[in-house]
């Protein structure tokens, strides 16, 4: 029950930030855009006709200015609420109004490319940094610890971006393994690959890039919690009643070092998603990351609001999703949640750069 | 024995401890080397960092390795297709020590030295800002709890939940406006001013919560409690009472995001939001050579020489790992639980 009531706190609270993210989100775009660009659509303004009042009334609408905007604010909202992420239109050459389709397919491609990213990536980190982790966090100060600690230092300071190209320039030099470009899990008609084996064949370096970043952080982390453990009674009791110290290691001393881990790993979502723009663009990866650098920072002269508005709820909608499926895990693994209300959590500092 | 006071107690136990006194001494050595390193090194060698040379380049554009002699003639010579002749022997030459920094040969180890000069000004100046946004906001929520409390946390949670680089793409667009140009001749490049603003602005929220949740703590100390018998003001408190207890806190936030704000130029740099690419930072150093996100580059050995990488790369680590060292030194030695 008390879990029960805890993860409904932790829903309520990732809608909250959910509405504060398409508040904001308003709010910047009609900071940014209160001049339309008329010319860009009227191809006689820009050759120096003065405005006519049709004109702007059009271009105005198409840009939303002409709503009120808590309106437009509730209404996006009960849109979203049904699944419905709004459509785009554009002005055609009479200067009529047309409308050009929903918003959400091609941003929903996107996400799965990236939440592929994501999700392979972060076993693959699990895998590696629980036992690297726990082999440098029990006898701190050994040469395997500090080999390790610096490398895992080494790795922080190595830019996902750079590290990605020379793993492709690598990939690309042996030749084993595809080193640019994306297949769905399932193919469809229009795609020229897919399946399972390509889709995978296709993410290996990508998700090797993820790792090789996140095992850095998670390394130090398991480390730390892995060295601030071993000391506890348990772990003595444990020792004293003749288990080994693989045993000692994989069930007494790593899932209780796990706990403070996987509050990170919640804190740590939107920072994966912002290496991911990195990563990428390195491989070449069709991605919601780099989809959303162009959008809200590329090369568009204006800004679009049911395009900004589908890409910052996706993306926060995988945060809080993603903080949820933590929250449940953390609850099956620690009865005790939710007992403290309030904890502070709070990223790592070197998840502050993404 | 005199008592001793907090800090020089913990200047002695700092003392004792060899791995911060090195990880000190290494960043005083980045220090100095970023100040006046750049400028000695053109001194000596008799040539400056922005000035291109013909002969540190191939044919293919790939910058001439370590400890080269590049030489210097009056007039290059051509042949007939226009391809540069090797010059006369007795040709005066000039000594590249850590070799070329790209197509236009230019001093790798003076620009590789400005570039440090360049990325610890924006790292300092962007901890600096966050620290200004952050000490108010923190103290304020921490103290005073409450609605503005509430306000703070959401904020700082949708900051944090929100992948920082789509901020920091967007507000380069469309809200930095003539901050971008902001400098001052070689000591403060443009650019600088303009990535330690956006940097700054939007790492804030790690020591606001950091700020918050020890004031949080503190409010309730009997201290304060007492302060506030004899009469003092919440602003008295505040600023006599609970902002020194922040001291130890900030500084070790302060080392370690100095470090980590250096890592963030890079990504700015990736990003090409960055100091424009004829400057040099760290960040830039790097990005000539691997491209932005928008043109990532596939490595082309004709084309670049692998100590074009290196170097940057480990002078990023070296001064980021003995920031870190020394943070985490001076954090034990300032915990008032160790005893030594």
């Amino acid at each position: 029950m008390r879990v029960a009531r805890y993860l409904l706190w932790r829903a309520l609270r990732g809608v909250a930030v959910l509405l504060t993210m398409i508040a904001l989100t308003m709010a910047l775009y009609f900071a940014v855009e209160t001049k339309p660009p008329v010319m860009f659509f009227f191809p006689a303004v820009s050759r120096g006709q003065p405005v006519t009042p049709a004109e702007l009334k059009v271009v105005d609408h198409l840009f939303y200015l002409d709503r009120s905007k808590v309106g437009l604010y509730f209404d996006y909202v009960a849109h979203l609420a049904r699944g419905d992420f709004g459509r785009y239109s554009t002005i055609d050459p009479d200067g009529k109004l047309v409308d050009v389709g929903p918003v959400a397919p091609l941003y929903l491609r996107e996400v799965r490319a990236t939440l592929s990213i994501l999700v392979g990536g972060a076993i693959l980190v699990l895998l590696l940094s629980l036992p690297l982790g726990a082999i440098s966090g029990s006898r701190i100060g050994s040469w395997r610890d500090r080999v390790i600690s610096f490398g895992a230092l080494v790795l922080v300071c190595t830019h996902p971006m750079m590290l990605g190209l020379i793993l492709r320039s690598g990939g690309g030099r042996v030749n084993w393994l595809p080193t640019t470009g994306y297949c769905p899990l399932v193919r469809g008609s229009s795609d020229p690959c897919g399946g399972p084996v390509d889709w995978a064949s296709h993410l290996v370096l990508p998700w090797l890039t993820f790792a090789l970043l996140f095992l850095a952080l998670y390394t130090r982390m398991v480390r730390a919690s892995v060295a601030e453990t071993i000391h506890e009674d348990f772990v003595r009791t444990a020792r004293a009643k003749g288990a080994s110290q693989a045993r000692v290691l994989g069930r007494h001393v790593l899932p209780s070092a796990s706990l403070r881990v996987l509050t990170m790993v919640g804190m740590e979502i939107g920072t994966a998603i912002g290496v991911c723009i990195y990563i990428e663009s390195a491989f070449g990866i069709g991605g919601i990351g780099s989809g959303a650098v162009s959008q809200l920072g590329g090369g568009n002269p204006f800004l679009n609001l049911p395009s900004d508005l589908a890409i910052v709820v996706l993306i926060t909608l995988i945060v809080v999703i993603g903080n949820l499926v933590v929250d449940l895990l953390y609850a099956t693994v620690d009865p005790r949640v939710g007992v403290e209300r309030g904890t502070q959590r709070t990223k790592s500092l070197v998840g502050g750069v993404f | 024995m005199r008592p001793v006071g907090p800090w020089r107690a913990g200047w002695r136990r700092l003392r004792r401890d060899r791995g911060s006194l090195v990880a000190l001494a290494a960043v005083a050595a980045v220090v100095l080397l970023a100040l006046f390193g750049g400028a000695a090194v053109s001194r000596l060698t008799g040539h400056s960092g922005a000035e291109p040379f013909m002969y540190a380049a191939s044919a293919s554009q790939k910058p001439v390795g370590p400890w080269s002699h590049v030489p210097t003639p009056a007039v290059p010579r051509y042949d007939a297709y226009g391809n540069l002749l090797t010059p006369p022997k007795g040709t005066k030459s000039t000594l590249f020590l850590l070799g070329a920094d790209g197509p236009l040969g230019r001093d790798e180890l003076i620009r590789l030295l400005d570039g440090l000069r360049t990325s610890l000004e924006v790292g300092v100046f962007a901890m600096l800002i966050a620290l200004l946004i952050s000490l108010p906001v923190g103290a304020v929520a921490g103290y005073f709890g409450g609605l503005v409390d509430a306000v703070v946390s959401q904020a700082t949670e949708t900051m944090m939940a929100f992948p920082l680089l789509l901020f920091l793409v967007f507000a380069n667009r469309y809200l930095l406006g003539d901050i971008r140009a902001v400098g001052w001749s070689w000591v403060v490049p443009s650019g600088v001013v303009g990535e330690a603003v956006l940097i700054g602005v939007f790492t804030a929220f790690y020591p606001t919560r950091l700020i918050r949740a020890q004031m949080f703590s503190l409010r309730s100390a009997e201290f304060v409690e007492a302060a506030h018998m004899v009469g003092a003001t919440d602003r008295r408190i505040l600023r006599r009472h609970l902002l020194p207890h922040l001291a130890p806190t900030l500084l070790v936030w302060g080392g370690i995001a100095v470090g980590t704000n250096i890592l963030a130029e890079v990504g700015l740099s990736f990003l090409g939001i960055g100091v424009d690419p004829s400057i040099p930072s760290l960040g830039s150093l790097l990005s000539t050579v691997w491209g932005t996100i928008f043109n990532p580059h596939s490595y082309d050995s004709q084309a670049y020489t692998p100590w074009q990488t290196v170097f940057p790369m480990v002078t990023i680590v070296l001064t980021v790992v003995s920031l870190n060292r020394l943070s985490e030194g001076v954090r034990s030695a300032l915990d008032p639980r160790s005893i030594r």
